[in-house]
This record gives structure tokens, C-alpha cells and sequence, in this order.
């Protein structure tokens, strides 16, 4: 296997076309020419940091209230799962279990996984790591379920005196929480991911 | 895709840098051998996906996105769900429910819905179409194709209209106990736009797209 930074060429992370080094923009897609995204590992610890300090509010602070006769009774996340489970409503259950509480959190774990396993070059398998990287490049969208559940209850009870539904203030961190750990997904240069050998083969005439 | 040494590499850099391709994902320098339509190429170290050439991919994705948006734009006008409760009985489109909810902070989730559920899937079928009916038409690209294009793929995360539907459906299982709701016109309107859209972005193949607007190397 050759590599583009092997022959000291540039290939274009959007598409893919070859260039020579000294190049800028890419000739087929106009995207910016990097051998490797610059401060790649710092701008995606940035986002990713920011990102779980969010879901901390996320989970404490009520996702939404309900006003039921100017009763006013907020519920977090876990307790809203906790709800669905004691209606029987396993399926809705599941999916908000699913989307709100494991995919947010082991996302944050697999991203820091990467960058760790990257910065200091831990011998996990390559394809291993290929598919922890698939994992967040294309799961983490789905954690905005229960923003979008949010916003249609509150847009859509709205029945005067009798019941509103509000959304609290932490539905709004944690769809903050899903769009920045989302960006520091797409900060991670993948090509990192195969630029690593383990320290001991440097000498090893294949690398 | 076969694996050729370092020498034949420079001499096909040198002849046509084009006839080259590096995999986006993991680096590795492949030769850029058309596939047949309906066929996938992937990258030999990481299976990365380079290209998968459609049966009219131009003109099923001008096709699908111009649906799409009809559908989009038709939906807005729509009831989306009806709302029943101790005999009151209401309405609401997609617009109005986003309306509803900007009043103060709850702006920032009116905004966050506007955007990923309507507004940045809308402008990446328009991006789509602006790119690749011309191409369709045997038409040189139209000016800035290189940007629009990378622009709409650039959005394809951010589209969020079947993560939407899914959350629809949660709120109405929430709602049971508290109202009676019903399926407006919009909401089937909706669910036939989520079709369209995964069927257009499996329309799509990007290096087809990109050969076609590429620049000759200087």
C-alpha cells in the first residue's frame, strides 16, 4: 500500500484528487488542501470538551414541563425514560434511552477513545478504530430526536388554561451538547488514524 | 483498485494526475479505474466508498430533488397534526408550531428546527439542482459548481428530515394521554418527502459529480 504522503503529494479530503504539495485549493472541488487538517486533535478536544459539559446541565435541568391546570411538573431526560417504562410504552421507551442517554455519552467516549488511541499511538487495531469512527461520524445526528420531540410538543400544546407544554432549559443544552460533540466528529482527520505507527517499528523498512 | 509501486505512481502522476485517486479517509493512493454503473469501488485499506457510479445519477437527482422540494414547499402550507382536547379542537402547520415557539430563549429551538429540518434541507436540493442540471443538459457547469457542490455535500449532515419524523412520532406516542392528535395533510406530505430525500441522496454519486466539474490541472 502507497500512501499520498509517502510520494509527498496532497490528496483532497473532499474528493479525493491527487496534488502536488505546494498546491492550495483542490482543482476538482475547491476545498482547502491540507496533508492532515490543521490542529485536528486540538480543535476536535475543544469541541468535544465543550460538548460533555454540556450534557451535564443536559441530564439535571428539566427537558420540558408540563403545566397541567397551573400545575407546573418538569421532568429530566432519565425521568421521561423512566415514564415510558412505567406506561408500557417499551418502543418509545427504547428509542429515547437509545438516542438521549447512550448514544450522547458513548459518543464523547468513543471520540476521546480516537483522539487518545491517535496522540499517543495505542496499538489498536486499525479497522478497529475505522469503525469507532464510523460510529460517530454517522450516529451522532440521531441524538437530536429529543430536541425535535421538544420543540412539537411545545409548538403544539398550546390549549390555554388547561395544558401547555414549555421546554426547559435543558433541552436546549443538550441539542447544544448533540451539534458541538457533531463538530468535533467532523474535526477528527481520519487519515491520522493511519498516519500512526507504533513508536518501536520506526526502524521497520515498510514504514 | 490494485496496489502499484511507487515508481508506477509517478509515472501515471505525470502523464495525468487524474488518473489517480487517494482515499479521503485513509490516505491510500489508488488508481482511478471507472467502475460499471450499478458497481461500488471501494478503497482497498479502509473500504472506504470512492465510487459508485448510478444509472442516470444526474438525472435522477435533479429529478428527485425538484420532488422533494414541491413537497417541502407544499407541506408548509398544510395542517401538520390536529389537536384535540376537552372539545377544543386545533390545527397546526409546520410553520405555525415553529412560530409558537419563538418567544424568548425558546427562539434557539425554534431556529434549530427551522434550520435542520427545513431550511438546510431545502438549500441543499437547490444547491443540487443548480449544479447538476446543466451537466444533465450536455451544458458546460455552471459558474461556482466547484463551491456549490462541496457546499452541499457539506450540509449532508446537517439535513436532519428523517431524524425529524422519528421525533414526531415520539411526540404523538407522549401525547396519548393527554390530547387526542391526529395526522394532518402535511404530515403524509412529510413522510413522502423522507422517502424522496433518501432516495436522492442514493441518487447521488459524488465522484461522478466531481469529474465532471473538475478543472484541468495546470
Amino acid at each position: 500500500m502507497t500512501r499520498a504522503i509517502d510520494m509527498g503529494w496532497v490528496g483532497c479530503h473532499t474528493c479525493g484528487t491527487v496534488h502536488e504539495s505546494d498546491q492550495t485549493r483542490c482543482r476538482t472541488c475547491s476545498a482547502q488542501l491540507h496533508s492532515r487538517l490543521p490542529n485536528s486533535l486540538q480543535q476536535t478536544w475543544a469541541w468535544l470538551i465543550t460538548g460533555a459539559l454540556f450534557l451535564i446541565p443536559a441530564n439535571m435541568l428539566p427537558l420540558l414541563s408540563n403545566l397541567v391546570l397551573g400545575q407546573n411538573e418538569g421532568h429530566t431526560i432519565a425521568e421521561g425514560i423512566a415514564i415510558f417504562f412505567q406506561t408500557g410504552d417499551y418502543f418509545v421507551a427504547i428509542i429515547i434511552l437509545i438516542a438521549s442517554l447512550l448514544i450522547p455519552f458513548s459518543k464523547i467516549f468513543v471520540i476521546a477513545i480516537l483522539l487518545l488511541s491517535i496522540q499517543f499511538r495505542w496499538q489498536l487495531g486499525n479497522k478497529t478504530r475505522l469503525l469507532l469512527y464510523e460510529f460517530v461520524e454517522f450516529i451522532g445526528r440521531w441524538s437530536m430526536i429529543d430536541v425535535f420531540v421538544v420543540a412539537l410538543l411545545a409548538g403544539l400544546v398550546k390549549l390555554g388554561a388547561v395544558i401547555s407544554i414549555l421546554p426547559g432549559a435543558g433541552a436546549i443544552c443538550f441539542a447544544l451538547s448533540v451539534i458541538f460533540t457533531m463538530i468535533a466528529a467532523l474535526r477528527i482527520d481520519s487519515k491520522m488514524i493511519w498516519d500512526a505507527p507504533p513508536r518501536t517499528l520506526s526502524n521497520d523498512p515498510e514504514h | 483498485m490494485t496496489d502499484h509501486g511507487k515508481d508506477s505512481y509517478r509515472a501515471l502522476f505525470d502523464q495525468n494526475p487524474d488518473s489517480l485517486i487517494v482515499c479521503p479517509a485513509c490516505d491510500t493512493l489508488h488508481k482511478a479505474v471507472p467502475v460499471q454503473v450499478g458497481h461500488i469501488a471501494r478503497c482497498t485499506q479502509c473500504h472506504f466508498k470512492l465510487m459508485d457510479p448510478k444509472p442516470d445519477t444526474l438525472a435522477r437527482t435533479v429529478a428527485l430533488s425538484i420532488t422533494a422540494s414541491i413537497l417541502m414547499i407544499t407541506m408548509l402550507w398544510f395542517p401538520f397534526l390536529t389537536i384535540s382536547q376537552a372539545g377544543l379542537t386545533g390545527k397546526v402547520s409546520m410553520l405555525e408550531i415553529i412560530f409558537d415557539l419563538s418567544h424568548g430563549w425558546y427562539n434557539i429551538l425554534a431556529v434549530m428546527v427551522a434550520a435542520f429540518v427545513l431550511a438546510l434541507p431545502i438549500v441543499r436540493m437547490i444547491a443540487l439542482i443548480y449544479v447538476m442540471w446543466p451537466l444533465h443538459q450536455g451544458r458546460p457547469p455552471p459558474p461556482a459548481a466547484q463551491q456549490v457542490f462541496l457546499f452541499a455535500e457539506k450540509l449532508n449532515p446537517w439535513a436532519m428530515t428523517e431524524i425529524f419524523i422519528v421525533g414526531t412520532v415520539v411526540a404523538l406516542i407522549k401525547m396519548m394521554g393527554l390530547a387526542t392528535i391526529g395526522f394532518g395533510t402535511a404530515f403524509w406530505l412529510f413522510c413522502g418527502l423522507v422517502v424522496v430525500v433518501a432516495l436522492k441522496n442514493a441518487a447521488v454519486c459524488r465522484w461522478t459529480v466531481w469529474s465532471l466539474i473538475r478543472k484541468p490541472s495546470s
